[in-house]
């Protein structure tokens, strides 16, 4: 895949330089002004110049036709300029004397007395390094977080050149406020013009400007829009309905369409009463659970609904569903899987917590596709980390009665043996993926174009200990779990997650047996009563 | 409007014989006054007393937006028994007038020491914002006096800012050094005097206008004033940057015949800025004042003019609804109408206490009557060269000395009122 960026047409366009021109001197007079500076900061001139800046994907970790979450490199080194006018205060004593009180004042007779100097101050020979988060949805707009400090290097230069004093403080002052401009401002300047293109109906709600304007500040690994839920199938899971009926927070109900909870509540409520009817939802793709036909219940059979254009069907237990595309289980759930799981994950994680996750009771697969090397990895280790934690509690309640399969699932990823060609990295489509997957990733890739093998890194599901433990038995374990890899393709885990929701089917049956029992002890006639009637949705027919 | 503490600090400067205006800070006190007089900001209550002739309070509330308010407390040890500090008896004139006529130099400080020496005590609380003020002014010799002035607040970098100052005042000079904790800054000013009366050379001239009427007519057309040169240094040695301007002055005395004018002329060589002013008392009811400002550097300038109108008639005459004759009207029946005074007494038959209060009130009221020219309100006008006016009107309703102040910027015509507000003080 490849983007193709037309930097001059931007360039050339002279009403967008006005309205950046004007967009800049609007942001710059905003605050306050130290006392030095006297009047309006005026951007006379602004220019991208002519040479575009070098951007690399490094890790595309969703992208799907409605949002976009990825990482990129940028380089810039290019000739754009930027120039300010203003008028500064040059007595240090009125400047000093301006915010103390009356009182204590000296009261100087004409010794503070004003004297303003403009000041022209260029920006030039810019150079940025950075490593750019970018995450897009159209529910909650984009945002673009830098990695690291963007600036690289920088000139400065002003009226005041000749005083060596003047321009090493302007150097440095100018510096400081370029950094904190790009880390705080310019996100959320971004996220703000983002919200009135994609969504305008979000403005209005931003009755709370501080909420907002913090929002981009918040690194989006840590807090991944929570976005999605209704319109994608695959987030659609026990947890997150029941954070939805739990606590109908305004947040929540900020996120989610009164009309599409109705009609997610009709579609509950026909999977309990086994109705035929599904509700029509408008802007909804299913999304493909891979292997859902391993996870059938015991007491709950597969449906097949009416709709043809797709065939879903209903699995799970009352509330749990999984919608399954016949399309994307031939090809494997590769590509678009890993993402939403760990977007998935990293948002029960951080809105509802590890707890009510374990309560779900199904095994979540978190991975990451690794398109770089170790060194690169920094930028993604707390996700990965984040993401580990979660899963760990996740498998930590499940994993006691079967502890053998979980480690076939988490196959060894391998980032030293997986090193992409470093720097350009090439995503490829589902086809591509399905094909190359009996390959080992040690083969060379028959690409000429410089790809990378997409390793799948299955979670570091396990928890420090049990990393700990792989390492020791990894050489025996590499190649045998490799080979389960290819062999079985797709449904790799299913194995596993089939034991695992057996062991806990086991384990909620022992338990709603035991609540029955105890029950039926306090309260004998009323259990004898209800067992002649049964509710005649759940009639065997 | 001068504060109720600022008028008691200046009663304690008076009994103690300093002459605050010979310092080199108070150079172009004139022009100040008349041009940079501050705006009342809303609506804001005093309730000051002099309670004792030593001790004095003052509480204020203002209102404007959100309620506020401040407590202060002034000890002096010299009794301050000859002040007048009561709102319905306070003269008017010095109280309100920004033109300030030259004081006499402390040349012949004769007595003894005791005469003027003096401690005075002032601590200040503003409430909601829990800002703490502080002053102590110490006399110790005829020519030192000492000043410590502090601020406690929480707005403020260390919490605080403390500002030492000691004057030496020798009459014909004056050196003060200051230091304050904002900075470190370190200062240094000087006046000195000649011409008038602190040339020696001089002294004769004065006599000889005393003796005008023996024919010399030619002394008494001459200009008779004061020179004042003066400078001042600062050194901040926290922040490393310093500060200075000279200057000059020139005011006519007390004892001239003419208009009383004062002119002066400052200049910041550092910053290249000159800045003129003149100020003239044109009659009893008008004062004038201009300022101009050039800077050699960035060829800035500015100017700013500013006048002072007495009035006579009672202040707010169609606000009481009362004519401005009505008052020498009834006036004159309270100081010469037999028959009132015998009606007065055969009350005081019945009430002796009353009789003495009336009688009282009747001699001051004559008092009043016997100074013709008592004026009653001031309006203060200023304009400079950005197109802002300060209105102010200040007099005395009653036993209230209010002050009803507006700012106007007619370069915005859509929000010309920049701020309106009213003063209003009671003291006894």
């Amino acid at each position: 895949m490849a983007f193709n960026f037309n930097w001059s047409p931007l360039t050339a366009d002279e009403k967008f330089y006005e309205k950046a021109r004007d967009l800049l001197t609007t942001a710059l007079n905003k605050s306050p002004k130290p006392p030095i500076i006297v009047d309006d900061i005026l951007v006379t001139e602004f220019n991208l110049g002519s040479v575009p800046p070098e951007l690399e994907i490094l890790e595309i970790g969703d992208i799907a036709e409605d949002r976009f979450r990825g990482i990129f490199k940028m380089c810039y080194s290019g000739d754009a300029f930027l120039t300010l006018k203003t008028r500064v205060q040059a007595n240090p004593l009125n400047t000093s004397l301006c915010s103390k009180p009356d009182f204590t004042s000296p009261q100087p007779l004409a010794a503070a007395s004003g004297l303003t100097i403009p000041l022209q101050i260029t920006l030039s020979e810019i150079k940025l390094s950075a490593f750019i988060i970018l995450v897009f949805s159209k529910q909650k707009g984009l945002t673009l977080v830098f990695r690291n400090d963007p600036l690289e290097s920088l000139k400065v230069s002003s009226t005041f050149d000749s005083i060596q004093f003047v321009r090493d403080y302007l150097q440095r002052t100018i510096e400081g406020k370029l950094r904190d401009l790009m880390m705080d401002e310019l996100p959320a300047i971004i996220h703000r013009l983002s919200l009135q293109l994609w969504c305008p109906d979000q403005l209005p709600k931003e009755e709370d400007p501080l909420k907002e304007d913090r929002e981009p500040a918040v690194d989006p690994l840590a807090s991944p829009p929570l976005d999605a839920v209704d319109s994608q199938g695959h987030l659609l899971d026990q947890s997150e309905i029941a954070a939805l009926s739990l606590d109908g927070s305004p947040e929540v109900q900020s996120l989610f369409s009164q009309k599409n909870m109705l009609r997610l509540a009709t579609l509950t409520n026909t999977n309990r009463t086994l109705s035929l009817y599904t509700p029509s939802i408008k802007d909804v793709m299913f999304r493909a659970w891979a292997g859902v036909a391993d996870r059938v219940d015991s007491h709950s059979s597969p449906l097949a609904t009416p709709s043809l254009a797709r065939s879903h069907s209903f699995h799970g237990t009352a509330t749990t569903y999984t919608f399954s595309d016949a399309d994307s289980q031939e090809h494997g759930h590769l590509p678009t899987r890993p993402s939403l799981v760990s977007l998935n994950s990293a948002t029960t994680g951080l809105t509802l917590g590890s707890g009510r996750n374990s309560k779900s009771g199904r095994k979540k697969k978190n991975r990451v596709v690794n398109l770089r090397k170790k060194a690169a990895m920094s930028g993604t280790m707390s996700e990965t980390v984040s993401e580990a934690d979660d899963t760990a509690s996740d498998s930590a309640s499940i994993q006691a009665p079967v502890s053998e399969p979980l480690m076939s699932t988490a196959i060894p990823e391998e980032p030293e043996l997986a090193i992409p060609t470093p720097g350009k990295v090439r995503f490829r489509s589902p086809e591509e993926q399905s094909q190359a997957r009996p390959r080992s990733p040690l083969s060379p890739p028959p690409f000429s174009q410089p790809s990378a093998p997409i390793t799948v890194e299955q979670p570091k599901v396990v928890a420090a200990k049990e990393q700990k433990q792989k390492q020791t038995v990894r050489s025996e374990k590499v190649p045998t779990s490799t080979g389960q890899w290819e062999k079985r393709g797709g449904p790799e885990s299913d194995t596993s997650s089939v034991i695992l929701e057996q062991a806990w089917i086991m384990k909620m049956a022992g338990e709603i047996a035991r609540r029955v029992y105890d029950e039926k002890r306090r309260n004998p006639g009323f259990w004898e009563e209800r067992d002649e009637i049964p509710p005649p949705a759940y009639e065997a027919r | 409007m001068r504060e109720f503490m600022d008028h008691i600090t200046n009663s304690f400067f008076e009994a103690t014989r300093w002459n605050r205006g010979n310092s080199y800070s108070e150079l172009n006190a004139t022009t100040n006054d008349l041009l940079n007089f501050p705006l009342p900001y809303g609506l804001r209550l005093n309730l000051s007393a002099l309670a004792t002739p030593q001790f004095a309070t003052s509480y204020q509330l203002g209102a404007f937006g959100s309620v506020d308010g401040s407590i202060a407390y002034l000890y002096s040890s010299v009794p301050l028994n000859g002040v007048v500090a009561q709102s319905d008896r306070v003269p008017l004139l010095p109280l309100l007038r920004s033109y300030r006529p030259l004081k006499e130099l402390g040349l012949d400080r004769e007595g003894s020491p005791t005469l003027y020496s003096g401690t005075l005590l002032y601590g200040c609380m503003y409430l909601p914002r829990s800002t703490l003020q502080a002053r102590v002014i110490r006399r110790f010799t005829p020519g030192l006096q000492a000043q410590v002035s502090a601020v406690s607040s929480e707005d403020l970098r260390n919490g605080g800012t403390v500002l030492a100052s000691a004057h030496y005042d020798k009459g014909i000079y004056n050196v003060e050094g200051l230091a304050s904790t904002d900075g470190g800054l370190l200062g240094l000013r000087g006046l000195y005097n000649f011409g008038g009366d602190a040339s020696p050379a001089d002294m004769p001239i004065s006599g000889a206008a005393e003796v005008s009427s023996s024919g010399i007519a030619l002394e008494k057309e001459r200009i008779y004033g004061r020179f004042s040169v003066g400078g001042e240094l600062y050194y901040g040695t926290l922040n490393k940057s310093a500060g200075m301007s000279v200057g000059g002055r020139f005011a006519t005395l007390p004892a001239y015949s003419g208009t009383p004018l004062t002119a002066t002329l400052t200049i910041n060589p550092l910053m290249g800025n000159i800045s003129a002013t003149y100020a003239v008392l044109g009659g009893e009811h008008c004062t004038l004042a201009s300022m101009m400002d050039f800077n050699v550097y960035s060829y800035e300038s500015d100017w700013k003019v500013g006048m002072e109108l007495w009035s006579k008639r009672r202040p707010g005459g169609f606000l009481l609804g009362a004519e401005p004759e009505s008052r020498p009207r009834v006036a004159q029946p309270a100081a010469d109408d037999p028959s009132r005074w015998k009606e007065r007494s055969f009350q005081a038959k019945l009430e002796w206490r009353l009789d003495e209060q009336e009688l009282l009130d009747i001699g001051k009221d004559d008092a009043g009557g016997a100074t013709p020219d008592e004026h009653l309100g001031v309006l203060k006008a200023r304009l400079d060269q950005h197109g802002r006016i300060g209105l102010l009107w200040e007099g005395r309703i009653k036993s209230l000395i209010f002050s009803l102040g507006a700012g106007i910027d007619i370069r915005r015509l859509d929000q010309s009122f920049q701020s309106v507000g009213l003063n209003i003080r009671y003291s006894s």
